[in-house]
């Protein structure tokens, strides 16, 4: 059953605004189209609404008790949220997006063009509150109210209640857009819906120190204490890399030693932290290649130089920028020429475009995607590789921050058609990819049940895409290969082969491009790639 | 006194499109916020940028003005976005756009037919008169029709009417009561020379003809509604040059640019003033962002 959400029920309505249910959700391709191929989806538990947000869609992803327990507390927030407000319309306080801002709160004629590019919107069978504009319609009629004349704009304008239901609804659903912007390329006018989600986010966190752990108090904020946010530290980062040393030698026979800290290099290779913990066979591919590839190349171990992520490209300008000066000034101090990022794709666009911006002086020092250095190495034949051993089915993802959000679209393309020969696209591809469905953030929420919204929602299209990719081979007996050079989309479409039973159902593997890439190499014995 | 609303409509609608225009482009420059494709890369048609190239920043970079002017175009003439992701909503829209365009054109061309007038040349009388007839018939009737086919449609869907404000429907209702009141007026001038004598008072700063009460009901809501565009959404001309040229395709790297004074302008004189936990609302951006202890730790309390 589709609910008909009005704008003023995020304020209003009690109990939960809508319910994801199974019959609603979109329709999977083979052998997901009958009955009983899917988990059904779970209740929240009754305890959680003491103090956290249910009443969105029963999902939460804000995992930290915020809820007000009185008149006072609530009252409180309001005022606080108001504040909040003022400064996303204030030109020294949100200078780094209050142009596009007010253009998009401005101009959007509501049109609802938007709504059909959005994945998240569709999967769910078409919530209203999932729609790009819905809590962009929220925050403009919350932001025309506080404004002078508020209550006599509310009336020509749209209005919309300003009390602790609003705000606390407001702030889980900014966390229901995976901030892929593929609403903006939709748009007519240039609107930016996923801004406006990132907005929300930014309001809640710079005033009010509300965030998903994950993010903030586990994201940015333990990464720029400990030097990562998944807890290495600078001699766990030493020891790993022992450790990936002895397992190439093992793997390949190879003697590498991989390089630390060298000054005066000419490359710095920033690497998501997580690939050492969960995929360190990308780690070690990037090191095969580097190094049979003659490159001068170094990892640094310092504080925050071993992980290339940057949470706070998902919701809050501060962090962002501490990090990414960190990220700068580890580079300089390595006099490094220049930086390269490996498979992550939010850190591609955190630290190569957005940034680009806080980076003056000593600080502005080049920064690009090791694809085109991939490329290079593939075309002029640097190694020596064998395409037929990569003879099963490959499908490619394009992760949203460097293929919409940063141009880079052949590189990886060139590759995968130079060594795979059973390569096919998804469609759409290129810049009009779908999110994996954990991008903004969601790859590494998995508080309470928020892993069910991903699974059976965001990363819903993806799947789909996935399987559509492989109808002609779709029998398990078949191995194939999902390839997504990022971190979290590789994290998101790990949990989702998980959820849908995909590897055992319809034998769909996953992992990087680089591992293509070593697998393919002529002089390794063992294939470096695995399906099991 | 209905020329002098006239005149001061049109001042007004060009003095709060300058102002609107001056208050966008003199906001700080955000951070980069691109999407691709961008077409005044050379790459644009598979949608890729000069990321693409190894050390793109020491290779000159590449613009094609003709990627850029094309986009546009498709854009502005076509409205290429809605013919392609919302093809029920173009056939409304798209003729309501073009009767917009035609209408401007038509005031173009009772300009330039008042001139003629004025300066007697003669050859081009007739053409003038012509075209005019032509383009101002198909104009009406085009914004006659979709005006109220959009008023129509903004009201029985309902995805459209759960965002839409009372304003949404005035501003059609608006638009639908000045092309209605023309209509009228048409009626008494059907091949619009009274309106071409009207125009060549209008330049000549002389008396204007008489007209008929409907043509003055017109005048005043067509005046009214001039005043009161740029104050809205309407004017979206406008914010879509910002958003495509400034926002959207805007892929200009600080490396190599002039962007570095205003820069370090807002890191170091703007004060970040959020105030959250882990931010001190009085420092500046950059004293905010670089505050580190020795060992490299940034103090984040939470």
């Amino acid at each position: 059953m589709r609910e008909m959400v009005k704008i003023n029920d995020i304020a209003k309505k009690e109990g939960q605004l809508v319910k994801i249910t199974l019959e609603d959700l979109m329709k999977l391709p083979p052998p997901y189209d009958k009955p009983g191929m899917e988990p059904n989806v779970t209740e929240p538990k009754p305890e959680w609404s003491q103090n956290y947000v249910t009443e969105l869609d029963g999902y939460v992803a804000i995992d930290v008790p915020w809820k007000p327990k009185s008149k006072e507390e609530e009252d409180a927030l309001v005022q606080k949220f108001i504040s909040g407000l003022r400064k996303l319309i204030d030109k020294e306080a949100n200078w780094t997006f209050i142009q596009p801002l007010l253009l998009s709160l401005e101009y959007c004629a509501r049109c609802q063009t938007c709504s059909d590019a959005c994945h998240v919107y569709i999967s769910s069978g078409r919530k209203e509150i999932y729609r790009p504009t819905y809590r962009a319609e929220v925050l403009r009629r919350l932001i025309k109210k506080i404004s002078a004349g508020g209550n006599f704009k509310a009336k020509f304008l749209g209005d919309v209640d300003l009390n602790a239901k609003t705000i606390l609804r407001l702030a889980e659903c900014a966390y229901r857009c995976n901030l892929c912007r593929r609403c903006a390329q939709y748009c007519p006018l240039g609107i930016d819906n996923g801004l406006i989600a990132r907005e929300i986010r930014k309001l809640f966190v710079q005033e009010l120190g509300i965030a998903p752990q994950p993010l903030h108090a586990q994201g940015t904020a333990k990464h720029l204490t400990t030097g990562s946010s998944t807890g290495l530290t600078p001699d766990g980062f030493k020891d790993m890399i022992e450790f990936l040393e002895e397992e190439i030698k093992e793997k390949t026979g190879k003697n590498i030693k991989i390089p630390v800290d060298e000054k005066g290099s000419d490359i710095l290779l920033f690497h998501n932290a997580g690939e050492y913990l969960s995929w360190p066979e990308n780690i070690e591919a990037f090191a095969i290649i580097f190094e049979e590839a003659g490159l001068d190349w170094t990892l640094s171990s310092e504080m925050v130089g071993y992980d290339a992520v940057n949470y706070g490209v998902w919701y809050d300008d501060v962090q962002f920028s501490r990090i990414a000066l960190k990220h700068a000034e580890i580079a300089r101090k390595l006099d490094v020429n220049r930086v390269v990022i490996g498979e992550c794709g939010h850190a591609h666009k955190a630290l190569t475009v957005v940034a680009d911006r806080i980076f003056v002086d000593e600080y502005q020092i080049p920064r690009e995607s090791y694809l085109p250095i991939l490329w290079d190495i593939v075309r002029r034949k640097k190694l020596n590789l064998d395409p037929s051993k990569n003879d099963f089915p490959v499908t490619l993802h394009d992760p949203c921050n460097i293929v919409r959000l940063m141009g880079i679209v052949e590189p990886q393309r060139n590759i995968l058609k130079e060594i795979c020969p059973k390569f096919r696209e998804m469609k759409p591809n290129g810049v009009y990819n779908y999110c994996c469905g954990g991008g903004s953030g969601f790859a590494i929420i998995n508080s309470m049940n928020f892993p069910e919204f991903r699974q059976k929602v965001s990363a819903r299209m993806k799947f789909k895409q996935i399987l559509e990719a492989f109808q002609d081979s779709i029998s398990p007996e078949i191995k194939k290969y999902v390839c997504a050079p990022c971190s979290n989309c590789k994290g998101t479409i790990r949990d989702i082969l998980g959820h849908y039973n995909a590897t055992a159902n319809c034998g769909i593997h996953y992992g990087g491009l680089v591992e293509l890439v070593v697998n393919a190499m002529v002089d390794l014995e063992q294939p470096y790639i695995e399906l099991i | 006194m209905l020329n002098l609303l006239i005149y001061a409509a049109v001042a007004i609608f060009v003095l709060v499109l300058i102002a609107k225009f001056v208050k966008y482009s003199t906001m700080p420059v955000h951070l980069r916020w691109e999407i691709y494709p961008v077409p005044h890369d050379p790459r644009h048609e598979h949608g890729g940028s000069y990321y693409e190239e190894v050390s793109w920043w020491a290779k000159p970079r590449q613009k094609t003005l003709a990627g850029e002017l094309k986009e546009m175009l498709m854009e502005m003439l076509f409205i290429k976005r809605i013919f392609t992701y919302k093809r029920s909503l173009w056939w409304l829209t798209y003729p309501f756009h073009t009767g917009i365009y035609l209408i401007l054109l038509w005031f173009v061309l009772l300009f330039v037919s008042a001139l003629i007038d004025i300066f007697a040349v003669e050859v081009l009388k007739m053409p003038a008169y012509y075209l005019t007839l032509i383009v101002g018939s198909i104009a009406i009737v085009l914004l006659l029709i979709f005006s109220l086919a959009l008023l129509i449609r903004r009201i029985s869907d309902w995805e459209l009417r759960n965002y839409s404000s009372f304003l949404d429907y005035f501003n059609l209702i608006f638009i639908f009561a000045v092309v209605a009141t023309g209509v009228l007026a048409w009626q008494k001038d059907v091949d619009f020379t009274l309106a071409k004598n009207y125009m060549k008072a209008l330049i000549t700063f002389s008396s204007p003809p008489a007209v008929s009460l409907e043509t003055q009901v017109h005048i005043v809501l067509l005046s009214l509604l001039l005043i009161y565009l740029p104050f809205t959404k309407m004017t979206h001309f406008l914010a879509k040059w910002f958003t495509y040229h400034k926002i959207l395709w805007e892929d200009e790297p600080v490396m190599g640019s002039e962007m570095d004074e205003k820069l370090k302008k807002y890191l170091t004189q703007y004060k970040v003033k959020w105030s959250a936990p882990h931010i001190d609302p009085n420092l500046s951006w950059a004293e905010e962002a670089t505050k580190c202890d020795l060992a490299g730790r940034c103090e984040v309390k939470l």
